[in-house]
């Protein structure tokens, strides 16, 4: 399961418009629970979570102005692993013990 | 008996140079004879250096010696260190009599009575540290007492004669000397703590060394006849010494009870809570064998439990904390029910959030967003106090049907786990009342949440563990037809992540902790009346 960390990075010059296209598209993608990216080389799909941590940053000064959004989430847990079996167990429904 | 004769021998040397010091005054006063306060200025070196050689020989001693020893040591160290000051305190007094213009004056006979006192005392040293029982150390203790008393007497006795106006100046000078024979004989005192303590093999005060022995002798041990050794355990938050009592005599040292001393108030609640436990719920609360109090304070002796906290719990295997989790399951199920009473009641968690506020945003002042709130364009984010008040509302609605006995300070360090026995034990029980019971499991969640292990296998045990809670819980709420858990639940938690930041120093630890504690409340808040009956609480809020 554990993989390098996979980045993806993009910048480019963009007009009103299609700033609020991108952003709209990652709205969409955060509803659905999946965000693709991808480039030339590869493909990469983020599953959102139902909570995320989201941090605003915005910054202004004489020359520039900027406005930072970072969305973070931790992964689904691995359902397989032995070690991450729950530790409660219904004691009247002995189906459900494993 | 005693294992270091060198160190030893300082002593002696100190002790015998300290009573020709003393014994000059007091012949120099006798004989008018100014002369002899120089000979007992003389004596202020060979002590400095017997003191010294205490301190190297104690020093060398410590560096062969195991520490089992190392309380004897320090215990003469702390004997020296005592006389060492009464030596500069004589030869004050000693400076002050050369300035005296007539000895004639002087106030002779209860002086002498005092000094007498005074060296009565240094002649015992040598006796009480050879000796095998502890009576003749605390006679020296005793000692301070009685010149204390006696001084005291004398100084009223010049401050009235001060008044008729006549030898007042000789009145002084010997009201001078008596206050600084008053102050000598604390160094009594020292002294027989540190026979005490080299003895019983530990530090300890006088004061506390005395309710120590009511308690124990109610248990008829005895601590002069040195079967018993005590030692340092820790302290409470609350400020109280936690002590172990051992018996010394059996091969295994096995621990008999423990002392806890410190603020009445708090110890007699803790006795109270106790004892509550014994009438509701028996077996799971230790035994209190004495309660002694004093002034304004306290001292409890009660059974030592045996067991492992949580916390230790999570750093062995898997089996080991699931056996615990069952039995305390187990247990829980069995006192709820045991002590139900049908009688509405609320924890009253956003009343107990809004009173800690204050102590979290000390802590940590960012996270204080004042009244105003925050505003990202149309969206916006309500002041922690808001978020309360409104969450307070839908508390209201929320009274569980049934109230239990909960243990009310539900920590995972309160809990004790014996896997020989397979039980468990409560401990600090000073906040124990008939509540809801989400009030202990919600605690008892965060309280695992806010250890500060980041071993990613430990946390993934702590997460494993608190969403079992939450689902013992849940399972339990189900079988008594109580629909509202999920909703008492998602508050609790919300007072216990957002409170318990104020213990979290690390700022990222307290951050994610008040972020899941402020989405719980907005959650509720923002959810339409008709979906609340149907709340359910985010599982995901407990991973990292």
């Amino acid at each position: 399961m554990a993989k390098k960390p996979q980045y993806f990075e993009h910048e480019s010059l963009q007009d009103k418009e299609s700033v609020v296209n991108y952003l709209k598209a990652l709205s969409k993608g955060i509803e659905k629970g999946e965000i693709l990216l991808s480039d030339d080389e590869d493909t990469q799909i983020l599953n959102t979570s139902e909570l995320t941590q989201m941090s605003i940053k915005a910054s202004k000064t004489k020359k520039e102005q900027s406005l930072r959004i970072k969305l973070s989430w931790t992964n689904d847990t691995d359902d397989d692993d032995p070690d991450n079996a729950p530790l409660f167990i219904k004691a009247k429904k002995p189906k459900k013990k494993k | 008996m005693n294992h270091f004769p060198e160190v030893y021998e300082s002593l002696r040397f100190l002790l015998i140079d300290l009573q020709k010091q003393l014994q000059a005054i007091y012949d120099g006063i006798a004989e008018n004879d100014p002369s002899l306060f120089l000979k007992s200025l003389e004596r202020i070196d060979y002590i400095e250096n017997a003191h010294l050689s205490l301190l190297n020989r104690s020093y060398n001693s410590s560096l062969r010696q195991d520490r089992e020893y190392q309380a004897q040591l320090q215990g003469f160290e702390h004997i020296s260190y005592s006389l060492h000051h009464l030596s500069s305190q004589l030869e004050a007094l000693c400076f002050q009599l050369e300035q005296c213009k007539s000895l004639k004056l002087l106030q002779k006979k209860r002086i002498f009575a005092a000094l007498e006192d005074l060296n009565k005392g240094l002649l015992l040293i040598e006796p009480a540290v050879e000796s095998e029982e502890l009576t003749l150390s605390i006679d020296i203790c005793q000692l301070q007492g009685r010149i204390e008393k006696s001084c005291r007497q004398q100084l009223d006795r010049y401050q009235d004669n001060l008044k008729t106006g006549q030898y007042s100046q000789a009145l002084m000078q010997s009201s001078f000397i008596v206050r600084d024979i008053l102050n000598m004989a604390d160094a009594l005192l020292k002294v027989g703590e540190g026979i005490i303590s080299g003895k019983l093999g530990q530090f300890i005060q006088i004061d506390r060394y005395q309710t120590l022995e009511a308690s124990l002798s109610e248990l008829d041990y005895d601590l002069t006849e040195q079967s018993i050794n005590i030692h340092s355990m820790g302290e409470t938050k609350s400020g109280c010494t936690i002590s172990g009592v051992t018996s010394a005599s059996e091969a295994q040292e096995e621990i008999l009870a423990i002392f806890k001393q410190g603020r009445k108030d708090k110890l007699l609640e803790e006795k109270i809570g106790i004892e509550s436990w014994h009438e509701k719920f028996p077996g799971i609360a230790p035994e209190v064998y004495s309660y002694q109090k004093q002034g304004d304070k306290a001292a409890l002796l009660f059974e030592y439990l045996t067991g492992k906290t949580f916390d230790k719990l999570l750093l062995e295997d898997r089996q080991a904390l699931q056996s615990g989790l069952n039995r305390l399951f187990a247990t829980l199920s069995e006192i709820w029910q045991a002590t139900e009473k049908s009688k509405p009641i609320s924890a009253n968690f956003m009343r107990q959030l809004q009173k800690r506020l204050k102590s979290v945003y000390a802590v940590h002042p960012e996270f204080n967003l004042k009244s105003k709130g925050l505003r990202i364009g149309d969206a916006q984010q309500a002041s922690l106090e808001q978020l309360i008040k409104q969450a307070a509302k839908l508390e209201e609605k929320f009274e569980v049907a049934n109230a239990v006995y909960i243990h009310g300070d539900f920590n995972v360090d309160n809990i004790l786990y014996d896997a020989d026995k397979d039980d468990i034990s409560f401990i600090d029980l000073h906040r124990s009342e008939y509540l809801d019971y989400t009030q202990d499991l919600s605690v008892l969640m965060v309280s695992f949440y806010r250890l500060t292990n980041y071993d990613p296998k430990v946390r993934q045990r702590i997460r494993l563990t608190i969403e079992a809670i939450y689902d013992f819980g849940a399972d339990y709420a189900e079988q008594n037809n109580d629909n509202d858990y999920a909703k008492r639940m998602a508050l609790g938690l919300a007072r216990s992540f957002i409170s318990s930041t104020r213990f979290v120093l690390d700022k990222e630890h307290a951050k994610s902790m008040l972020f899941k504690g402020r989405y719980l409340l907005e959650q509720l808040i923002n959810l339409p009346k008709k979906e609340l009956p149907n709340y359910q609480l985010p599982k995901e809020l407990f991973r990292d």
